[in-house]
């Protein structure tokens, strides 16, 4: 859990893409809203698990967070100051610590560079941060703490298989010394056995450097797993969270509970006797958000006021009085403990 | 039984060497049965489905040894032609990536009909109302209009029904679906699933069902066939394998999947890396990353081992290995 001091802090975040029409004069006639006002915070040495289905906007979430991408509203404040707004000078100083690793180890490394250069690279952007007679050992250094041979320094990323590639994208995003590491989907792109060793990794090493982690995946296991609070993402917006117990034991929103029923579990005891909720129809498209609650298009619960009222992301009134774990955010209307009437596996 | 793999052979010629795709794999599936084939990528799960379909990429692929029963016939003996007969109306497949193996340039109303004209002699007209009709028993909504759409205008979760419809077009006798669902979220892949099994239980089909994912074998498999560097190297009813494996790759596999229901601690991992199959190991190709492995795992390759009823194993010490989990 948190108790500490918050590192960053995510208020009202939007990003929208603007969808025009025309070549030569160009009119706005809509746009794909990924982001649409996401609020979290992240505690210092903590883990906090993003999950949704794709096109909830969780990578654009990620890109954000790393200044890959500048949101059209709304503050990201590391420290209590908000980056969104920083000169490209102050911005610089401020990447250093909030660092970021992608899902794809075939496509996010230089295929013309050497493992060495690839790790080594953040420190031709920030000289600052090692002196240069010191940084080939930095990068030994890096290839040992994740679990490669250090001898490899001269290697090409093809001479690696998918789980070693991805663990020099990990070291990549340690060179710098961060405090934050965002992961998006680090191990999707993974065997399942490799996948474990790569888990293993990132948690060692969060105790290790004292990390925190915002971690982007879609497979809700290994979210569990690693997280200490996780927020459900749709079409833009949390619509949950809190912390795993309450969102994997005790979720409230019936995104979250479709979600949760939906994975396979890998106990072929458990398929006869398992309350399954499978949701009709696909994700809307972030162009064309339904009015209200976003998610009343696929929900078996929605009523007339969720056409006309956005429910907030709150600790619903039914639910606080009583307490709990079920007494969590949650943006529903009918927001309901699960666990009183059924039981989700 | 319905498919029979008897120790097929498969190697790829690259310009690096050849490559030992497939050694030695045998399964099979009796009608109205699902079996699971459960393998990491480059197990040879998916060329050995390619060479039951006819379909392997040849050159570079070749079969070298082996046979593939199919309702008593040996497919590797037939004309191409006999094979291409069967194709669609016995013996269908289900990709991965329906956007890649549907036809971008026809509607989807088209492609399905073809089945119909090429197979069943249809004429356009009979071709199109069947496209509609299947199109509505894999709950596509609005198939009389959305016949006429092309893949593109659907969403991940409705092209991978419409792959299924064209399976089903013909009612064959086995399916073999490729990793069916791993490019779906959740949400759609319970959908998805859950159309499978219910077509599978109308028309009693069989099925193989390609997959890395734990959990979708458990919720639907009869039984399972784990794959390991090109060889079945465990056979089982499904009930059995997650409750006692008995080959220490398949255990290794259930323990290092994280839990929806728990939460922390380490992960146990599978040590070292998938083999490179231009140079697999002597002995038994699991040996370098096996907990188990002795003298004898290095120099021998193992026999498939008969575990109990319906269950084999390919491990010198299955008997230690399932002792290990009780």
């Amino acid at each position: 859990m948190t108790g500490t001091e918050p590192i960053l802090e995510v208020s009202g975040l939007v990003k929208h893409y603007p969808l025009t029409r025309g070549i030569l004069v160009k009119k706005q006639i809509g746009a794909v809203r990924a982001v649409d006002g996401v609020d979290f915070t992240l505690g210092r040495g903590e883990t906090l698990g993003i999950v949704g289905e794709s096109g909830c906007g969780k990578s654009t979430v990620a890109r954000l967070l790393v200044s890959l991408e500048k949101p059209t509203a709304g503050a990201i404040r590391y420290r209590g100051e908000d980056i969104t707004g920083l000169s490209p000078r102050a911005l610089k100083a401020v990447r250093r610590n909030i660092q970021m690793v992608f899902q794809d180890p075939y496509t996010s490394l230089n295929p013309r560079m050497t493992v060495g250069d690839i790790i080594g690279e953040p420190y031709e952007i920030h000289p600052e941060a090692a002196p240069r007679g010191d940084r080939r050992r930095r990068v030994r250094d890096l290839l040992d703490v994740v679990g490669l041979n250090p001898e490899y320094i001269n290697r090409y990323p093809h001479q690696f298989s998918g789980g070693q590639r991805q663990r020099i994208g990990i070291a990549r995003g340690l060179a710098l010394r961060p405090e934050i590491i965002v992961a998006d989907e680090p191990v999707s792109a993974l065997d399942v056995s490799v996948q474990a060793q790569v888990i293993n990794l990132l948690a060692g090493l969060q105790e290790e450097f004292g990390l925190s982690y915002v971690f982007i995946a879609h497979d809700l296991s290994i979210v569990r797993h690693i997280s200490d609070r996780v927020a459900v993402m749709y079409l833009g917006r949390i619509v949950e969270q809190g912390s795993h117990t309450e969102i994997y034991d005790h979720p409230t929103h019936p995104y979250t509970q479709a979600l949760l029923s939906a994975v396979p579990v890998p106990d072929p005891e458990a398929r006869e006797h398992r309350e399954r909720i499978i949701l009709g129809g696909d994700v809307p498209s972030p162009a064309h958000i339904p009015s209200g609650c976003r998610f009343r298009t696929r929900c078996w619960k929605a009523q007339e006021r969720c056409v006309r009222e956005v429910p907030l992301l709150a600790v619903p009134e039914t639910l606080r009085t009583a307490g709990g774990p079920a007494a969590h955010d949650s943006a529903c209307h009918f927001a309901e403990n699960s666990l009183a009437g059924r039981e989700l596996r | 039984m319905l498919l029979e793999v008897r120790d097929l052979h498969v190697e790829f010629r690259t310009r690096d060497g050849i490559a030992q795709a497939v050694n030695g794999v045998s399964y099979g599936v009796d009608a109205g049965e699902t079996l699971a084939v459960l393998g990491e990528s480059g197990s040879g799960k998916s060329v050995t489905a390619q060479a039951v379909m006819g379909i392997l990429d040849s050159p570079p692929g070749r079969i070298t040894g082996g046979q593939i029963l199919f309702q008593g016939r040996d497919l590797l003996r037939l004309k191409e032609e006999e094979r291409r007969r069967i194709r669609g109306a016995e013996l269908a497949m289900i990709f991965q990536d329906a956007l890649s193996a549907l036809n971008p340039v026809l509607t989807v109303g088209d492609q399905l009909g073809e089945m119909f004209i090429v197979h069943r002699g249809m004429s356009r007209k009979d071709a199109r109302a069947h496209a509609v009709a299947l199109m509505d028993r894999v709950h596509i909504p609005g198939a009389a209009h959305r016949v006429r759409d092309y893949p593109h205008q659907f969403s991940g979760g409705m092209r991978q029904r419409i792959m299924i419809a064209m399976a089903l077009a013909l009612e064959p006798a086995l399916i073999i679906a490729d990793e069916p669902t791993t490019a779906l979220d959740v949400t759609v892949q319970a959908q998805v699933m859950d159309l499978l099994a219910e077509l599978r239980r109308e028309y009693r089909m069989g099925l193989v069902l390609i997959t890395h994912d734990l959990g979708v074998v458990a919720d639907v498999a009869d039984r399972i066939a784990v794959m390991y560097a090109g060889r079945v190297v465990e056979s089982a009813p499904v009930h059995d394998i997650y409750k006692a494996p008995a080959h220490p790759y398949t255990r290794g596999l259930l323990d290092s999947v994280p839990r929806l229901d728990q939460k922390g601690g380490r992960l146990y991992a599978i040590k070292g890396l998938p083999p490179n199959l231009m140079a697999i190991p002597s002995g038994c190709a699991f040996h370098p990353r096996c907990p188990l492995a002795r003298d004898v795992c290095r120099t021998d390759v193992p026999p498939l081992h008969t575990v109990a009823k319906n269950r084999a194993s390919a491990c010198h010490f299955w008997k230690e290995c399932l002792h290990d989990r009780d």
